[in-house]
């Protein structure tokens, strides 16, 4: 199957180097996406974390030990490996902006996508959304809750996408050409050190399409193919060893796939 | 025609068939899969305008500016306030889930009367405010019988809290919890100056961090993140280095350049081995002391690399970065925010003034006093420290017969929080003004529940860490508050007036807004996410060698391992359990299930023959802490690292039973020559069970 | 190319093949010992058709007796009332602020708008207007993206409209029986070129 090109690539670049792994951005996530908050939370495998901080490690003993936090939000891959897969079409990357949609109700929760997905960035709902008494009138506007049995992931707060469209309509822009910054994730949003920088990766005045080409630029999992539009960036040759920047040759250098 | 058997069946059958040209099936069964998609029980998101209004958001310690989003009048998220100098929009993971916590599980949803052991009965607020008047009454006039402690480091609450006491005849009685603001204000006037110190981060260009978690949990951390930012552009150079000493490699040791893995019973013995390297490679002062500090820094050398396990080499690399760096900056603070000596802190902050960096652009600063909303309040510094408050009343050196505690928890937060918890015991009366069902609310005779951010004024006066003088003051966001809930300042200054006395202000509103016009500033602009400053001020600062000379040397104790609580912003503070939102953060390395995890680097684990996962005991001053063990190179060497802040026996289903609390286990010992409880070096032993 | 299950095709066929009962019907006449199975076959059409959408179908009147016409014929717009906030989102039905501008007191002589004043603008509360275009909590419309089309080419001409309309709520499923449903959404954004991903329009 061919992917689609869009004009427009909503991307991020995290900069690794200043994601303090804080977790600000895992808490606005679940704030704008109504997700309810588990009494386990330590059991992994059960909860929902559409924005994850994972981290790594340069596995060296003390003093040479070092440690990085990685921001894992949906890679909104240019050639989605979760979409093909489901039987009901209840996901699809089909709109300008690239970012990889799906449908709650349709969802039938086979799980397909999950087990296709390589970045795990895919939630399944074992159980209903049930919030502390109360805490269900601090729900957030922007996205449906949903019921057991769907499967879930990050779709870059789309609803703020649509509001950002609807502004510049109301303000004689155009909706197809946001201004850097019109548009933004609630973890970006909210990232006290600015460690993510989002914008529409092929338009050159947005601050990601110069940033997505650095040189310390590096994508997970680069050789499978997959194309994510969301790409990383770190200092530390270590860090971008782990992203398998180069993993196809095992050297750093190695010329970089870019779309 | 009579209908037979076979006539009726044609009939429905062709009633079947019928049906099937009619909507009911397919209509039937569309609206059966619409009425599948929307369970009742599935709850629904509001429509209508989002609306931001401005807060201040005291949840984390420092406090953010916060934009709260409202939609049909209810707050659903925030995020920073742009137009909030300090923290330039940013936002900490704590206030970035204020709108949840709002309607926490946790919260105290009326005042509360004991009636029996855990027991309590909700009462209306004018029986609630006559129990405290009348509890009070007899206690007026008599020194000693009433204390207070507060939680709160920034608020003018303080001020009406200890005016009170003060006007009641016990002007002793006001205690703070302990936090960096109360041992480095010591700190500082050991050095011979007189304030709360400041450090301007934003202005240095070598920022030594000792012990200070500087990028998560010390000082305005917000504040600290966007000035660590500004100087590490994305795709950029990075103008300024970072460099963290401390005992674990922990967020804010991260994004440094360099980790120096110090144990925390050895920050002043890296800060004076430190000073030694500095003026081996030519650093002079023309401090008084200077002979005196020059001698101490080369005696710490000596020990340096027995004491932290680090070489020499590495604090010799260190010094020269920083003799190559314009305008250095050390920083100076607790691991865990608390507990440090004065000591440890004029080991560290000596530096800044080896270096010449007082009172210089990217160097320490002195805050002056703040001016006062109302005269008769004490002066901050010269408040007790609730540790040593409850110590005396665990031995009946101090008998208050009431207590009043202020947004603190005091039988959860101090170390030895077990002994605390028993001598609170002792006090006939105690009144807990807390927002949430917390240890000591738990524990109190009344509860009077104070609003969540959202629906209250507060202010904030030098939220510590700042550079130079600052406030910030906030009004409430909701115009009603969600649960019946008073303002604890208002509740006070009406029993005050109710006793005869009178403070000069009716609510808290009102001192808040004198406070602000003391300063010279508009109160709205302020409520709206400004700020004032003052002026910084440097001041002439002496090296403490005359206090440093005095610290004993940690005796070494070969079975024990140092102590390093961990503190994480996201999972709450002394004041605040794990919100649940945040539970998510935790790492499945750090807790599990109910279990909390030690982190040991391998060659201590090694050491003390554990491995992996084993259930293991941390056992000081009597007290234990059960934890698993989890194998992390992030640790410095002969020192368990671990999570503060659960273990909690209050509060709700989230954070309830989970892990244990660590403060059981810091052992309080007595600072040589300043007279401070003391228990960030405390250490335990570790065993298998 | 993707296949979908689509409503419209149901339809589509439904309406066919009721072309082709209409025909067997016809030719149907006179055969007698089919009578029970022609009867019980009309009865369950005419059950199916006429009583299932009273049944399925549970009416309800405004809390409020609105009159559009009248207001129309003080000259004001849709525009006046229906408006789009500053940030480009549609504020729908107005609320009691907008009402209050002309109706913090009775200035007519309507009794359901001394009604509305005693009830909702003097109370505070808002008036639980219904809304005949439901759509649930998983859809996200934009208005501003629709400006260009008619109001009348989605919601029903209210202008000349003195009395609502009665409000039919599906018993099952809860909706409105105007509010419109997902294949003409994605027919006509088929139709104009524009995308039916899920995120256009589920939010």
């Amino acid at each position: 199957m061919k992917a689609k090109e869009f004009n427009i690539k909503w991307g991020m670049v995290i900069d690794l180097d200043k994601c303090t792994g804080c977790g600000a951005c895992m808490t606005a996530c679940q704030v704008e996406n109504n997700i309810a908050p588990m009494v386990d939370a330590s059991n992994k495998l059960r909860t929902l974390s559409w924005m994850l901080v994972y981290e790594l490690s340069n596995k060296k003993a003390a003093p040479d030990a070092e440690i990085a936090y990685l921001p894992r939000p949906c890679m909104q891959c240019g050639n989605p490996a979760c979409v093909p897969v489901c039987p009901v079409v209840a996901t699809d990357k089909n709109e300008e902006g690239g970012i990889v949609s799906q449908i709650y109700p349709r969802c039938i929760g086979c799980r397909y996508c999950m087990a296709a997905c390589p970045y795990h960035a895919r939630y399944f709902n074992w159980e209903d959304p049930v919030f502390p008494k109360g805490m269900e009138k601090a729900l957030s506007p922007n996205t449906s809750a949903r019921p057991r049995g769907v499967v879930e992931k990050c779709n870059f707060c789309h609803t703020r996408l649509m509001k950002a469209k609807d502004k510049a309509r109301q303000e004689g822009g155009n909706p197809e050409a946001l201004a850097d910054g019109a548009y933004m994730p609630a973890c970006v949003e909210v990232c006290p050190t600015g460690a993510i920088t989002f914008g529409d990766l092929k338009n050159p005045e947005h601050k990601v399409h110069e940033l997505a080409k650095n040189e310390n630029a590096f994508r997970l999992l680069e050789k499978l193919g997959l194309a994510p539009q969301v790409y990383y960036m770190s200092k530390r040759e270590w860090v971008r060893k782990l992203g398998d920047n180069y993993a196809a040759t095992g050297k750093a250098g190695a010329a970089k796939k870019h779309s | 025609m009579g209908l037979d058997r076979r006539g009726f069946v044609k009939f429905v059958v062709g009633g079947v068939a019928g049906t099937l040209f009619t909507p009911v099936i397919w209509q039937g069964l569309d609206d059966a899969s619409i009425w599948s998609q929307n369970w009742g029980w599935i709850p629904r998101v509001p429509k209508g305008e989002v609306k931001t209004k401005s807060a201040l958001s005291k949840l984390c310690p420092s406090g953010c500016a916060v934009k709260v989003k409202v939609i049909e009048g209810k707050p659903f998220a925030a995020v920073g306030n742009a137009a909030n100098p300090m923290s330039k929009g940013g936002v900490c993971p704590i206030c970035a889930g204020g709108a949840q916590l709002l309607y926490s599980p946790a919260r105290v949803k009326s005042p509360m009367k004991k009636v029996g052991e855990g027991k309590f009965e909700a009462i209306k607020w004018e029986d609630a405010e006559a129990l405290l008047v009348e509890k009070l009454t007899p206690l007026k006039g008599q020194e000693g019988k009433i204390a207070a402690i507060s939680g709160d480091e920034t608020g003018s609450a303080n001020e009406v809290l200890s005016a009170l006491l003060s006007g009641l005849g016990n002007a002793g009685g006001f205690a703070v919890m302990p936090g960096e603001m109360y041992t480095a204000t010591r700190g500082v006037k050991l050095m011979g100056g007189n304030g709360q110190p400041g450090f301007d981060i934003e202005g240095a260009d070598l920022v030594l961090m000792i012990g200070a978690d500087a990028l998560d949990s010390w000082g305005t951390s917000v504040a600290n993140l966007k000035a660590f930012a500004a100087s590490h552009p994305t795709g950029g150079a990075a103008t300024a280095q970072y460099i963290y000493a401390g005992p674990t490699l922990n967020n804010t040791a991260s994004v440094c350049d360099k980790w120096l893995a110090v144990p925390p019973t050895a920050t002043a013995t890296f800060s004076l081995a430190l000073a030694h390297a500095l003026i081996e490679a030519g650093a002079v002062s023309s401090a008084a002391d200077f002979a005196e500090y020059k001698a101490l820094a080369a005696k710490a050398a000596a020990g340096f690399e027995a004491a932290t396990g680090l070489k020499a080499e590495a604090l010799k690399e260190l010094a020269a970065k920083i003799k190559a760096a314009k305008a250095p900056l050390v920083v100076a603070g607790a691991s865990f925010g608390q507990g440090a000596g004065a000591l440890d802190f004029v080991a560290a902050a000596s530096l800044n003034v080896l270096l010449g960096r007082v009172g210089q652009k990217g160097g320490m600063t002195v805050l002056g006093a703040a001016p006062k909303a109302i005269a008769s309040a004490a002066d901050r510094e010269n408040a007790k420290d609730a540790a040593s408050l409850l110590a005396q009343v665990a031995t009946g050196k101090a008998a208050p017969a009431a207590l009043l505690i202020y947004e603190a928890n005091p039988a959860y937060a101090l170390p030895q929080a077990a002994e605390m918890a028993k001598a609170m015991g002792n006090i006939a009366f105690k009144v807990s003004f807390s927002t949430y069902m917390d240890e000591t609310a738990a524990l109190a005779d009344l509860i009077l529940p104070a609003p969540h951010p959202y629906e209250r004024y507060d202010d904030a006066m030098n939220p510590y860490g700042v550079a130079k003088a600052t406030y910030l003051a906030g009004k409430p966001v909701l115009k009603q508050p969600v649960l019946d809930v008073k303002d604890p300042v208002d509740v006070l200054l009406a029993a005050a007036g109710k006793l005869g006395l009178s403070l000069g202000f009716e609510t808290y509103a009102d001192v808040i807004k004198a406070k602000a016009k003391a300063l010279g500033a508009d109160f709205d602009a302020l409520a709206a996410g400004g700020i004032w400053n003052g002026e910084p001020k440097g001041g002439a600062l002496s090296l403490g060698a005359g206090a440093l000379a005095k610290a004993a040397p940690a005796a070494a104790d070969e079975k024990a391992v140092a102590l390093a609580p961990v503190t994480r912003l996201a999972y709450g503070s002394a004041t605040l359990a794990t919100p649940p939102a945040n539970l998510l953060n935790v790492r499945d390395t750090e807790l599990k299930g109910k279990d909390l995890f030690v982190q040991l680097n391998a060659a201590t684990a090694k050491k003390l023959g554990v491995a992996e996962g084993n259930k293991v005991k941390l056992s000081a001053g009597g007290a234990e802490v059960k934890a698993l063990v989890h194998v992390n190179e992030g640790v410095a060497a002969n020192t368990a690292a671990i999570l503060l802040g659960f273990g909690r026996s209050a509060w709700d289903e989230f954070t309830k039973g989970k892990g244990d609390n660590v403060y059981k286990i810091l052992t309080v010992s007595d600072e040589a020559g300043t007279g401070l409880k003391v228990w960030a070096g405390s250490t335990v032993t570790v065993a298998k069970v | 190319m993707k296949t979908q299950f689509s409503v419209a095709k149901f339809d589509q066929k439904l309406q066919e093949r009721w072309g082709e009962v209409m025909e067997e019907k016809k030719q149907c006449k006179g055969c007698g010992g089919a009578l029970p199975f022609v009867i019980g076959f009309v009865a369950a059409v005419i059950a199916g058709w006429v009583l299932f959408p009273d049944l399925i179908y549970s009416k309800k009147t405004q809390p409020i007796r609105f009159s559009h016409k009248v207001h129309q014929e003080q000259g004001m717009e849709c525009s006046s009332c229906h408006t789009f906030r500053d940030d480009g989102s549609y504020a729908g039905l107005p609320t009691n602020e907008k009402c209050m501008e002309c109706h913090a007191d009775v200035v007519g002589s309507d009794p359901d708008e001394a009604k509305y004043v005693e009830q909702y603008a003097k109370t505070g509360k808002e008036v639980p207007w219904l809304v005949y275009q439901y759509q649930p909590d998983n859809v996200i419309f934009s208005h501003k993206a629709h400006e260009s089309f008619e109001c009348k080419s989605c919601h029903p001409d209210m202008s000349k409209n003195d009395t609502p309309p009665v409000y039919y709520q599906n018993r099952l499923s809860g909706y409105s029986k105007q509010t419109m449903k997902m294949w003409q959404c994605e027919r006509c954004h088929a139709e104009n070129g524009v995308s039916n991903a899920c995120h256009v329009c589920h939010k």
